[in-house]
Formats: structure tokens, sequence, C-alpha cells
């Protein structure tokens, strides 16, 4: 499926986070947005799952304005992965994994068959499947987010959003966790911090600064020195990775100051 | 390509969620209530045998007049009729605290921490005070009233927790507690207003928690209004699944929060409100019997939901029978025993909380 964000303002108690903003991924595209804290990123991404209502400016699936469908409907085609950190209750994995089913399912209706073998199938393709019985809430960070992915599965969306899914996650799960999403892959918006990891995962990026699209294009193009010290503030060189050829961007730990200077 | 991301052995070292199959639970827990209700209506100030209190109860079920004297009164005005009142309220309690737990995020909270029942009870004291009318048709002025207060004071603590953005849950337990004292004081100003000392002692005393006001009449609203939440809770069990997680993931799931939110607080108001007018401020049950029937069967509402109000229902049974028999020669507010055994499980439950922060 097709997702567009048309023109895209919110505004929050008065403050306008994203201001006219256009973001486009393509069925089975995986796009990423960059930017700096405060860019508006996350709040983008809230309209997109229907957590924030947009000031005007509308978010369309094939077309068809999201607001315009119900919210269980909305939630059959969008899954999303929010920066929440969970829960203090005693869940299990297999409880929060079923929980995608939730938009599927009318009130005292039980999981049935179909229910039970998405469930599993989510759980299998993430490899959760022996923390099935686990507490949710004693597993690490990574376990956690993938569990959290496998939920987004079950509820067998058409685009998945997420944002700042490696957060706080070691370098190993962070490249397992990114994995399983190009092992995967449906449309997919996705807000990464880490402009490696983009410049690798992702078919295209939209760089936010300020609640406004700065650029967007192949990370190729987009990921350049000047948009570095422009947008980031840090100096750094861009070369090519040698093992992969995906840009890599060797970041100058000393030279923040000067290309701040240069902005 | 999923790489196994912890050793094997670590895996298993992980703790897993107990899980019983709620079916098991629920049928112990009917047998449980069974037996609880049949004790509860033969052991007080005199014990009239089991196989008396069955031919007593038999006989006005089908119809057949019973021997009237004593026993006859004794069982089936005042026993029956306290110890069905115990499994209602014990199940509302049950069921206020496992939504108002998900409501709040928050596995410490109860609608008594939380200060709810202390405005049910302010609600209530204002109408016996004030109100000539006090009760009318099936108390259902008292228990619009405690309603009222109910609703009143747990937007005002939730308003107080969630200032300035932030939501914490110390935050809201201390909101509830200070509201709750606040509320509890007017409460017994109201009370000393009143001149008639007989009065002011009853009130007391229901105050403190006690089914002693229980009779046929009074049971037929607090019995109606706990079935309706419990379906009206169970209808949005996979919505307080969703809300344990978060607002934002809710959202994602196709939840409408800010509604459920809403719903919620209605519903857990209007059972408060109505279990307050009928027996007082009970503590800390909404606490305790969530808690380890999450333990039990774990935290899905679908299952949580029945297995709580069964819970409670048991554990109100049981102990209103400890309040009748404990003291020889007068019985206990209920909520003075809940409070003894209540208090300390609260604050094993704050330590083990502190302990894995």
């Amino acid at each position: 499926m097709r997702i567009a964000i048309e023109d895209l303002v919110v505004a929050l108690a008065g403050r306008t986070v994203v201001s006219g903003v256009d973001v486009i991924a393509e069925p089975g595209e995986i796009v990423g947005v960059v930017g700096p804290n405060g860019s508006g990123k996350s709040t983008m991404l809230r309209t997109v799952y229907r957590h924030l209502k947009p000031t005007s400016g509308r978010v369309l699936l094939d077309g068809r304005d999201l607001r315009a469908m119900s919210a269980t409907e909305a939630a059959r085609h969008v899954a999303a992965l929010p920066q929440e950190r969970g829960s203090d209750f005693e869940l299990s994995v297999l409880e929060v994994v079923a929980m995608g089913r939730t938009p599927y399912k009318r009130a005292f209706a039980g999981d049935d068959d179909r229910d039970r073998r998405i469930i599993a199938e989510a759980m299998a393709q993430v490899g959760v499947t022996e923390l099935a019985g686990r507490s949710f809430s004693a597993l690490s960070g990574g376990e956690r987010q993938r569990v959290l992915l496998a939920r987004a599965f079950a509820q067998e969306p058409d685009v998945l959003v997420l944002d700042e899914p490696t957060n706080h996650l070691d370098l190993r799960h962070q490249i397992d966790l990114l994995g399983l999403l190009r092992q995967h892959r449906r449309t997919t918006l996705i807000a990464l911090h880490d402009l490696n990891a983009a410049a690798s995962l992702c078919d295209r990026l939209h760089v936010l600064r300020d609640g406004q699209v700065v650029d967007s294009g192949k990370p190729r193009d987009v990921l350049t020195v000047d948009l570095l010290a422009e947008v980031f503030g840090v100096r750094a060189a861009v070369v090519e990775h040698p093992l992969t050829g995906d840009p890599l961007i060797a970041f100058d730990h000393q030279g923040v100051r000067e290309a701040g200077r240069a902005r | 390509m999923a790489v196994e991301s912890l050793p094997r052995q670590d895996r298993a070292q992980l703790p897993a969620v107990p899980k019983v199959r709620a079916g098991l639970v629920a049928t112990v827990l009917v047998v449980a209530l069974v037996a609880g209700l049949a004790l509860a209506t033969a052991v007080g100030s005199s014990f009239v045998p089991l196989g008396q209190v069955w031919s007593i109860v038999v006989g006005h079920l089908v119809g057949t007049k019973p021997v009237p004297g004593t026993p006859d009164l004794i069982v089936w005005q005042l026993r029956v009729p306290r110890a069905l009142l115990a499994a209602v309220v014990g199940a509302g309690l049950g069921l206020v605290g496992t939504a108002v737990q998900a409501l709040v995020r928050n596995p410490l909270a109860d609608p008594y921490l939380l200060g709810i029942s202390s405005g049910a009870s302010l609600g209530a004291v204002a109408v016996i005070v004030f109100g000539a009318t006090a009760g009318g048709v099936l108390g259902l002025g008292l228990s619009a009233a405690a309603f009222l207060g109910a609703l009143g004071s747990f937007a005002l603590v939730w308003a107080l927790a969630r200032r300035g953005g932030g939501f914490s849950p110390l935050r809201l337990v201390l909101a509830g507690v200070g509201i709750g004292q606040f509320l509890a004081g007017a409460t017994s100003y109201l009370v000393l207003q009143t001149a008639d000392e007989q009065q002011t002692r009853g009130v007391l005393f229901w105050l403190m928690g006690s089914l002693s006001g229980a009779k046929w009449s009074v049971l037929a609203l607090p019995a109606i209004v706990v079935v309706l939440g419990f379906l009206l809770l169970q209808a949005r069990a996979r919505g307080l699944n969703a809300l344990l997680m978060g607002d934002e993931t809710a959202a994602g799931l196709g939840i409408d929060v800010g509604r459920l939110r809403r719903e919620l607080f209605v519903v857990t108001s209007v059972l408060t409100g109505v279990l307050v007018a009928v027996s007082g401020a009970i503590g800390f049950v909404g606490l305790m019997v969530p808690h380890v029937c999450r333990l039990v069967v774990g935290g899905d509402h679908r299952r949580l939901l029945p297995i709580s109000a069964l819970t409670g229902a048991v554990l109100l049974v049981v102990v209103d029978i400890a309040a009748r028999v404990a003291l020889s020669d007068q019985e206990l507010p209920i909520g003075v025993v809940t409070a003894l055994i209540g208090a300390p499980t609260l604050l094993y439950l704050l330590d083990r909380r502190l302990e894995r922060a």
C-alpha cells in the first residue's frame, strides 16, 4: 500500500511542530525520516498511527484519507512501534503479541484458530517463539523490541510505522532489528537517529528540520557533507562502505564547533 | 536471519508468567464462593446447623413455608442477604480495582487509595445529613450522590496527577491519598455536625466500611450495577490490555483512547458510588484482588476481569465472616479487617517495586 502525507501541519499546545510536510512511501518501500531532536519526526509519525490529529493536511492510504476511516479500520492497515517503553504489568510475550489482533476483534470475541496461527507466525518471523510464556517486562531491551515488532506483524498491516526502534539497544540488537525489517519488508516509515543505519536500510530518506522537510531522496543523494553540516551541525566525510557499498558517514568527533561555525 | 540474541541457558532463567487455566481457577472459585456463602449463613453470634440453613433457604426459594422462628429470621432476613451483599460488593471491588489499575496504568491503584471512595463517601454522607429523602427508591439518591462524589474526586486526582504533562505513578498515589484525606476530613466534619449521637455512631461505622446494613431491599441495585459493570468492562477487555502498553500503542491498535478513558471513568465511578452507598469505603480489596489474580492467570483482562470478580466475592464473604466472629460481643467493621490485611500487602508491593526500580 502507498502512504502519502500531504501538506501536514500539526500544532501542539499552540506551537506548530510540523509545518507543511509532504512524505510519500511507495508500496514496499522503506522510507526513513531523519533529523535532529525536536525536528518533528515523532509528531509526524504519530499522525500516521492516529495518536495525534493533524491540524491541517492529510495522511492518505492508497488515496483514502486515514481520518475518514474508523480507528479499527485504520489499525488494520497501519501498525506502529511507538517509543513507549511498555508496561509494569505482568503480561506474557504471547499476550503482548496477541494484542496485534485487537483491531480485528469484536467485543467479547476470543482468539480463533486463524488468530492463533497469525500470532504464532508473527512470533516465528522475529524469532521469539520460545519466549511465548515469559514475562514481557523482564525481557532485555532488544528482546522487547522484537516482541513489539511481532505484535505489529500480528496486526497484518500494509504499512509499518516505527519511531526510533533501535534507541537504547546495543549494537548487535540494533542491526538484528533492522535486519528483520529488511527481511519481512513491507511499506515502512521509520524515524532513525543513526544516519548510517538509515543509509543502509532505507530506500529513501526525508530530512526534517524545524517541522519541515529540507531534503528528500536516495540516501546517497541526501546525506551530503553540506547537509550534515547545515542540518545536524556536524562535520563529516561521506565515503563508500568497504563491505556493503552503502554510503558511510564518518563523523569528525573533534569538528563539531567548526561545522557549527560554517553554518 | 533471526539471530538468537540470548544464549539458551539465559532464556531458561527468564521468569515465566505463571499460567493456570482460567477455567480451572474459575471452577475452584465458584465452589469456594458457594462454600463461603453456606458458612456465612451458618456461623455468627448463634450457630445454625448447615442442614437447617439448607432447609430454610430451600423452603423460601421453592415457596413451601419454612418453620417460622428465630433461626428462620436470622438466616433468611439477616445472614443470607448479608452474605450475598458481601459477594456482590467483593465482586464489584475486584472489578473496579482491575479497571482503575488499567485506567491509570498503575498496579498500585485502587479506588480507596486514589481517594475515589472518599469522594463517594462524602457524597453519600452529604445526602444522609442534608437530604431528608435519603435513600429514595432502591437507595438511588444515596447511590447517585456517591457516584457524583466518586466521579468528582477521581477527576480531581487525575487532573492533579497529570498536571505539567508528566504522569508518574507516585504522583498519582500521593494525589489520591492527599485528596482522600481532605475529603475524609470534610466527611467527618459533616458527620459531627449531625447532633444525633446514635446516627453519628452509625455513620462512622459505615464510613469504616461495613456490611451491617445488609437486607434484601438494598441488594438489588448493587447486584444489577455489578453485573452491568462486568459486562461493560469485559466488552472492553482488549482495550484495557492495549491501555497497559501506553496511549500511543493503544491508538495504534485502533483504540479510541480518549473515549475508552471516559467510559472507564464513568463505569468505575458508578460502581464505586453504588458500592460505597451500601457498604461504605472498604479499602484494599480493589488493590489486592487484581494483583493476586494476575499472579495466577496473567494480565490479560479477558481472563483477569471475571477471575478478579470471583476472587473479590470469595474474599469479602470470608472476611465478613471473620469480622462478625472475631469479637465475641460485637462485630468489627469489615473495612477494619481489610485494612489489617491490605495495608501490609500494599507495603510489600511498594517495597518490591522500589527494589525493581
